[in-house]
């Protein structure tokens, strides 16, 4: 199978990966961080290990800024739910996944209220300014995604941050399809949280993910329960992580993830990101020279763009080619992407679009065989038009 | 009476801490603190065996949240 799906979960996962999650049942079998034996003690010191793992990858001013989540989204309600009441209002981006337009969206049923600023690929002060004047005087929060997980536009998140910052606004950063690709830094950008999906370019197992903020002492709760401290207090903790981590964790997914982060660090994320945008135009250029194949941006660099890339077939709805292609062994991801907004903005909500994303092991074969299975479907359902 | 131990407030703050205190070149080591030693339930120290006090005030300058002192024998764990 070639497989170009990773935008969703990437697929292989390195061998260190399988071997730490497989290790962990083995070595930390027993409930971390809330008895004194020795393998709760083991078990706790590798998540603690990988908190400082993932603190110094993005620079996060300590390990306890680190708190596991189940994925990139129960993160991101974390925080939008621990912080927004009724008469807030909240600026995102016009290329949010569902994970912050459906808690915003429950969330406005409460009084909340929303702006969509609009992204401008290619064009940074445009989108800013969009930023700048959705900012109101109740503006409580801005939300935005670092790179859109259809059209792979990349925010200037760094820019965002000092323009919240400079109306006292705290700005909340969607990582799922950035973080161990595009170059995140906490203590240089100032993003106040940062929710990470730890089962996509970080190359950990699903079921992982992170909240990493310095500020997560001042969220409402979404979630309480038992922490392993404090035990006769019926209050949550008030101090990070505890406080968003509530019952026992994920052991064998954070060991796998802690490998998954080292798999990045040895790499070097900015090797990844090359080599992936490398695919990403070799992609685009082969796709163009097709009839019928149509693109919604152009040609994508790193300055502007993550390595994510989405097209359609004139005539053909996406999910019909995904399916097709599914059937000559190429796996991609067809459809709206949970990103309606993200397809509203290129008019492509109705049939969708044909996603690829290849990851740190994808291969200048694998874009070459997607390519030719696309050939194959346009003379299936065409003929030879080229 | 047994050396002191450090209660902080969570095992994150325990193995921050040890770790601080060990570029330091202090020895300590995290250890669950039972129920009846802190007031709100069971939580996690750091033992250290020696220097305890100023091993304290290097914990506190780092931003660690010590909550309390409280003796402790090493061989009761």
């Amino acid at each position: 199978m070639i497989y170009l799906d990773n935008a969703a979960t990437t697929y292989p996962k390195p061998e260190s990966v399988r071997r730490a999650v497989s290790e962990a049942l083995v070595r930390y079998g027993a409930n971390p961080g809330r008895a004194g034996h020795s393998m709760s003690i083991a078990a706790s010191e590798e998540i603690y290990r990988c908190r400082s793992a993932a603190a110094e990858f993005f620079r996060a001013s300590g390990p306890e800024c680190v708190a596991f989540t189940l994925n990139c989204t129960h993160a991101i309600n974390y925080v939008l739910k621990g912080l927004l009441r009724p008469g807030d209002h909240v600026v995102i981006s016009c290329l949010e996944h569902n994970a912050v337009v459906r808690p915003l969206y429950a969330l406005a049923q409460q009084g909340v209220q929303v702006t969509e600023a609009t992204v401008t690929a290619g064009d940074n002060d445009a989108t800013m300014e969009a930023f700048r004047s959705a900012i109101r005087q109740n503006t409580r929060l801005i939300v935005c995604t670092h790179a859109s997980n259809v059209w792979g536009i990349r925010l200037p998140v760094e820019r965002l941050a000092a323009l919240a910052h400079a109306y006292r606004i705290p700005i909340v950063v969607d990582s799922a399809q950035s973080a161990g690709v595009l170059p995140i830094d906490l203590a240089d950008s100032g993003i106040d949280y940062l929710c990470c999906a730890g089962h996509k370019g970080l190359y950990g197992p699903m079921g992982t993910g992170m909240l990493i903020t310095a500020n997560g002492a001042g969220l409402s709760t979404v979630i309480e329960g038992g922490t392993g401290t404090e035990s006769a207090n019926p209050q949550q903790p008030a101090g990070m992580p505890e406080r968003m981590e509530s019952g026992t964790q994920n052991m064998p997914g954070i060991a796998g993830l802690h490998a998954g982060i080292e798999f990045v660090k040895r790499r070097g994320p900015e090797k990844i990101a090359q080599h992936e945008m490398g695919l990403i135009r070799s992609a685009y250029e082969q796709l163009s020279r097709l009839p019928r194949v149509r693109f919604y941006t152009p040609e994508p660099d790193l300055r502007y763009f993550a390595p994510v890339l989405s097209f359609t077939v004139d005539g053909l709805p996406s999910e019909t080619v995904g399916r097709e292609l599914g059937k000559l062994g190429v796996a991609v991801r067809a459809g709206l992407h949970c990103a309606p907004s993200a397809h509203r903005l290129m008019g492509t909500l109705e049939n969708g679009a044909v996603r690829i994303c290849p990851s740190a092991f994808s291969t200048q074969a694998d874009i070459s065989g997607m390519v030719g299975a696309v050939k194959k479907i346009l003379n299936k359902n065409y003929g030879s038009e080229d | 009476m047994g050396k002191p131990l450090i209660v902080v407030g969570s095992i994150t703050f325990a193995m921050k801490g040890r770790d601080i205190l060990g570029r330091r070149g202090f020895r300590s080591s995290v250890e669950r603190v039972p129920h009846s030693r802190d007031a709100h339930g069971c939580g996690y120290g750091l033992y250290v065996p020696e220097r305890a006090e100023e091993a304290e005030k290097i914990l506190r300058s780092a931003g660690i949240p010590v909550t309390g002192r409280v003796p402790w024998e090493a061989s009761g764990r």
